[in-house]
């Protein structure tokens, strides 16, 4: 599903040459919920933000869902994103100006679906994160861990082949985290592909399986499977 | 298009929504009035008086010195013309008492009947002899001209009314609409009729002033010099290509005759010096309004690319997250493309009805015309152009976004 093979990104200055991922290695077969981890400025973020095509990459290859994508061009990467990604931010990433409703419109808008089956596809994803009778808040007008759920709404209503999270559940508290992670792997039971960046390793013990990335390169793969062992320490923390 | 998502957007931004709406509204009133004036002033400057521009010249002859007698100054205005007509360059000269364009001068009320109490008309006096209409150039279309023995004299504190005069086709049918007005009588605030023995195609009046445009073809010729003690007007009209030459001489001519004499150059002229002059407060009128209209639209534009800069600065995350959810650069252009068109919409609906309304109030208060709707229909597509291309530059800016945006932190 995503493979990434002697990855590297290299941020250049005039001066210095800073490579956030070096021979990077990574494959995530279909159905598999990863979890990468790693300390602050590790690369995580750098990984996710390649894999979700929202940056380029300077070197190696890149094979999401059988395409090789460094050589798209942007309108190519932006349907990609669209119709293969779905994305779940730390911070949310709702738009504050449109309600619940629009919110999860705006990528199956983008997709050009027609009216009646992006309502189908909202209502459907609305009822899956428990937000149907808040349709028509605004986000201002939600907790964080519904304002998440929202976003995990918007993620799952394009049917993405890919679920890519960063720190999902970085900005709520632990009641609300739980309900946030316990959905995510409500999702990943269903079928769902989901590569989790987090800091946090008692919540990365829950995915299938762990990435660790110190200083732009995969250093330990565990290639064991850890089915939900530490439920109850995230509940618990 | 993404028109529902981009107006419960805008919902979420009234205040700067409403002060565009609103400035682009009071934007299309002002300026489509304005053009509407000015292009009114403008069209008149062009329309020609029915003389001879190109070599017509007038002099302003104004007499000094000990005052003459009316005999005197009689015996040298015919001095005087018959000098201006043997000059080389010049085709004819008459006298007058005033000129076309020149802003003020006689102004009669004429009327069908001796006791006549609401005039039929308004008409302005021309004074002249045999020789006016060759020196102005104006074109007889009916009847005959004055003889030299139809000339009379006005001195000072003179009332006289000829028996003949000479009209312009426009105050001959103003007074006989139906048939020719020739060898019919008009009364000039006077019970002695008038004979019109000639119809002339076109005399503009002296007046240049908006009040008297219903009047400003109707002209008549009375055989009279002039024969004041402050003065008249020399109408000369030199040969062709020879303007410059006889504009010369003719006052030389005239001074070796009498130096008891001042020529005003402030007054007369060439005939292109004179529409200048005529004109003068139309043309700073309108390009005061020109200046106006333009300076509005930059300030307009400023406040749009302004308003759209700020937003987009605002919204860079937001932009950033739509990128992230598969919007393309396009997509980025066209919402705010189309959020700028909505806003403007706005704007032009609510400035067609300012437009409307302020006309009116002007032709109700200031006797405006009714403004045409191809005002407002180009004043309407103006503002829709220029906010669409005032949004282009932060619109691109907006959609060079990258969608990386949607990860960083604010």
């Amino acid at each position: 599903m995503l493979k990434m093979t002697h990855l590297s990104k290299v941020y250049r200055t005039e001066v210095v040459e800073t490579y956030a991922l070096r021979d990077f290695n990574i494959d995530v077969k279909e159905g598999e919920f990863v979890a990468v981890t790693g300390p602050s400025g590790s690369g995580k973020t750098t990984f996710l933000t390649i894999a979700g095509l929202l940056e380029t990459f300077t070197g190696g290859h890149y094979h999401l869902d059988g395409i090789e994508v460094s050589q798209l061009n942007d309108n190519a990467r932006s349907k990609i994103r669209n119709e293969k990604i779905g994305f779940i931010f730390q911070a949310f990433n709702l738009i504050p100006d449109l309600n619940v409703y629009d919110n999860v419109e705006v990528p199956l808008r983008y997709r050009g679906m027609k009216g009646a089956e992006r309502k189908q596809r909202i209502m459907d994803a609305l009822e899956r994160v428990g937000l149907a009778s808040r349709a028509k808040h605004y986000p201002a007008e939600l907790s964080g861990g519904q304002q998440q759920r929202v976003a995990i709404a918007r993620a799952l209503a394009g049917s993405p082949r890919l679920l890519l999270a960063d720190e999902p559940t970085g900005n709520l508290d632990t009641q609300m985290a739980r309900g946030v992670m316990e959905l995510l792997e409500e999702i990943h039971r269903e079928g769902a592909t989901i590569v989790m960046v987090t800091h946090d390793p008692e919540l990365a013990s829950r995915a299938q399986r762990n990435v660790h990335i110190i200083d732009g390169q995969v250093v330990d793969l565990s290639e064991e499977p850890r089915f939900h062992a530490h439920n109850a320490r995230v509940a618990d923390a | 298009m993404q028109i529902k998502p981009v107006l419960t957007a805008l919902r979420r931004h009234k205040a700067g929504t409403v002060l565009v709406v609103l400035q682009i509204a009071l934007t299309l009133a002002i300026v489509c009035n304005a053009m509407f004036i000015l292009h009114a002033r403008l069209s008149h400057l062009s329309e020609p008086t029915g003389v001879d521009e190109a070599n017509l010249f007038v002099i302003a002859n104004q007499w000094a010195g000990e005052q003459k007698s009316k005999q005197e100054i009689d015996a040298q205005v015919r001095a005087d013309l018959i000098a201006l007509q043997q000059l080389p360059g010049v085709l004819d000269a008459a006298p007058s008492n005033s000129y076309p364009l020149r802003g003020s001068g006689w102004d009669n009320f004429v009327g069908l009947k001796p006791d006549q109490l609401q005039p039929t008309s308004d008409a302005a006096v021309y004074l002249g002899d045999e020789h006016l209409l060759r020196a102005l150039g104006v074109k007889l279309v009916a009847g005959r001209n004055f003889r030299a023995d139809e000339i009379g004299t006005l001195g000072l504190r003179e009332e006289v009314h000829p028996a003949q005069v000479i009209v312009t086709r426009a105050l001959a049918e103003r007074l006989y609409p139906h048939g020719s007005a020739l060898g019919k009588p008009l009364y000039s605030m006077s019970a002695t009729p008038s004979t019109i023995i000639g119809i002339v195609d076109r005399l503009q009046t002296q007046s240049v002033d908006d009040w008297q445009r219903a009047y400003a073809y109707q002209s008549m010729i009375w055989p009279l010099r002039l024969d004041w003690p402050s003065g008249l007007y020399y109408i000369v009209r030199a040969r062709p290509g020879q303007l410059a030459a006889a504009m010369r001489e003719a006052p030389k001519a005239l001074l070796a005759l009498d130096s008891q004499r001042i020529i005003d150059p402030s007054d007369g002229g060439s005939f292109a010096q004179i529409r200048q002059r005529a004109y003068d407060s139309d043309r700073g009128t309108a390009i005061l309004m020109g200046i106006i209209s333009a300076v509005l639209l930059v300030i307009t534009a400023a406040g749009i690319v302004g308003l759209t800069s700020f937003w987009v600065g605002q919204r860079r995350k937001q932009i950033g997250v739509r990128r992230a959810l598969g919007a393309r650069q396009r997509d980025i252009l066209s919402y705010f493309l189309t959020e700028n068109l909505l806003i403007s919409l706005g704007g032009v609906l609510l400035g067609v009805v300012l437009a409307v309304s302020m006309n009116v109030w002007l032709v109700v208060r200031m006797g405006a015309q009714p403004m045409s709707p191809l005002y407002l229909a180009a004043g309407v597509l103006l503002l829709l152009l220029l906010g669409q291309g005032a949004v282009l530059a932060p619109a691109m800016k907006a959609s060079r976004v990258p969608p990386v945006e949607a990860t960083r932190s604010v």
